[in-house]
């Protein structure tokens, strides 16, 4: 029953689903990164980026321009995020630090149940499917789902233009240097305002963009971004909180654990192996995989 | 001629604390002033006011005529204003090469050029050469310390705010600092005000040096005048100065 086809197979599915759950891990990582605070509504950008897609491919370009509609999807979250920054989040960072992430928290947490009843509102607690009318891709004698494979080539080149960006452009770096001391930054001439709202931009987007990708595989609903959600803070700590490659790691080694837990154990329980791995990196490295040990502000 | 940086009236209370209280002084384009006075004299809390890291309770800050009400921190180091911290704010966990180009990021907006020659000029200068790729973090504190320097200087401004250079820091370092503030000053008549407890090298670069005691402007003068005033005597404590 072992039989090595079945072992590539579990690994594969599970790498691919890992890089998608490292989106999101990703987004909730570089927005801590930046402004120090946690966005507890990331899930219900997951949410509006998957509403998005379904709108765009069911009511306006069809399904076969449904890789038109992951880019336009992605920006519209992204366009979202830079609004929310700065009607929402940059009055809070007017205030002394002391009080920013309880402000943030009770923001973030507000909006989250605000776009949520949104959602129910407007579009009624139904599930949606933008289908995919993508063919079945052979690896080998192993058939794996199109719609899933469009989604793990669409997240690595995300994740490739994010790092690029990051690594060698000026806007990266000004990124990086906020990261660090976001006094330091300001001493240098930026705002950090502004670097706050591409941050959050950023970040929110790539969950829109993981929404919209796994639309046709999680579907739509008003609640569809919480699982997501959970597994991209269940990879911030194992990779550790604020850490890029351990968000990117970290993805992929949930993905994995799930996966293979779910073929060689149980199914019914493919949600806990992950936790399962939480407290074993909490009981062993409690900082994560990656994470540093208290920062300077 | 308007002076280069001009203090009007600062006052700044933290709670119960009167951090600055009417201060007041004005730095002359060229010049490099001193900033004495014993600890909890309102020197860094003045610091931090001239660069925007706090707004004032009342008063105001010129730059070059300029009034600095309302402008954040990044708006008057665009102005030319450099400062430099007592605890060193270093990108740690980037190299000693991407924390000199971050000085370049405000210049990149205006079109100028990105830094890559100056950038390695600079790295000549300070002898950071084998340490270009290594991460700030690891760097002694000496060595912070004069790539702090060493980031102000690359992109050469109009008016330098040190607060506390030297402290700790061992003696050919300490040289290499004064050069690059000498040589600043000297090619581009830079104005500095420099916050230190070494008396020996504030009397090397100031003609002029303010002291303040309790928040308040307590003399001003060369360091010889000052140092024979009985209230500067009594402030420290009834130690001459030195």
């Amino acid at each position: 029953m072992f039989s090595t086809e079945l072992v590539v197979q579990t690994v594969i599915s599970g790498v691919m689903i890992g890089v998608l759950y490292a989106l999101m891990a990703l987004g909730i990582t570089f927005i801590y990164s930046i402004m120090r605070m946690i966005n507890w509504a990331m899930g219900e950008f997951y949410m509006i980026g998957s509403y998005l897609q379904y709108a765009l491919v069911a009511l306006l370009l069809g399904p076969d321009l449904w890789w038109l509609a992951i880019p336009i999807s992605a920006a519209g979250v992204f366009a979202f995020g830079l609004v929310v920054q700065w009607s929402l989040l940059k009055p809070i960072f007017r205030k002394p630090p002391e009080a920013r992430d309880d402000y943030a928290t009770v923001v973030t947490l507000a909006l989250l149940l605000l776009l949520r009843s949104l959602a129910t509102g407007l579009a009624g607690p139904n599930q949606f499917s933008p289908g995919s009318n993508l063919p079945v891709v052979m690896v080998g004698p192993m058939p794996l789902a199109g719609a899933r494979v469009a989604a793990f080539v669409f997240a690595l080149a995300a994740l490739a233009l994010f790092y690029c960006l990051l690594r060698y452009s000026w806007y990266g770096l000004a990124l990086r240097a906020t990261s660090q001391s976001r006094i330091g930054v300001q001493t240098a001439g930026i705002d950090v305002q502004g670097v706050d709202r591409i941050a959050f931009g950023v970040g929110v987007a790539l969950a829109g963009l993981a929404g919209a990708l796994l639309a046709p595989v999680f579907l739509v609903y008003p609640t569809n971004g919480l699982i997501t959600t959970v597994k991209g803070f269940e990879i911030v700590v194992i990779g550790g909180l604020g850490s890029i490659p351990g968000a990117l790691i970290a993805g992929v080694l949930l993905g994995l654990i799930e996966s293979l837990g779910a073929a060689f154990i149980d199914s019914a329980y493919q949600n806990i192996y992950g936790f399962a791995l939480v407290l074993l990196i909490l009981v062993l490295r409690p900082t994560g995989l990656f994470g540093e040990r208290g920062r300077e502000a | 001629m308007e002076p280069a940086l001009e203090t009007i009236g600062l006052f700044k209370r933290f709670g119960g604390l009167l951090a600055t209280n009417d201060v007041s002084l004005s730095v002359e384009r060229g010049e490099i002033r001193g900033l004495i006075g014993p600890n909890g004299a309102g020197k860094t809390t003045l610091v931090n006011l001239v660069t925007g890291v706090h707004a004032p309770d009342a008063g105001e800050v010129k730059l070059g005529g300029q009034s600095l009400r309302g402008r954040g921190m990044h708006e008057i180091a665009r102005l030319g204003l450099v400062r430099s911290f007592q605890v060193t704010r270093l990108f740690g966990n980037m190299t000693v090469r991407e924390n000199l180009m971050t000085s370049f990021l405000a210049r990149r907006d205006k079109g100028e050029s990105d830094g890559a020659g100056q950038t390695e000029g600079m790295i000549a200068l300070t002898k950071l050469g084998p340490l270009a790729d290594t991460q700030a973090k690891k760097l002694s504190g000496g060595q912070r310390a004069l790539l702090q320097m060493a980031c102000g200087f690359v992109v050469p401004a109009n008016c330098y705010v040190l607060d506390e250079p030297f402290a700790g820091i061992n003696p050919v370092i300490k040289d290499a600092i004064i050069d690059m503030i000498l040589d600043v000053n000297r090619r581009h008549r830079a104005t500095f005000l420099v916050v230190s407890h070494e008396m020996a090298i504030i009397r090397r670069l100031c003609q002029q040096v303010t002291v303040m005691m309790e928040g308040r402007v307590a003399a001003q003068g060369t360091l010889d005048e000052v140092a024979r005033l009985p209230e500067v005597i009594a402030g420290y404590l009834g130690k001459a100065l030195e």
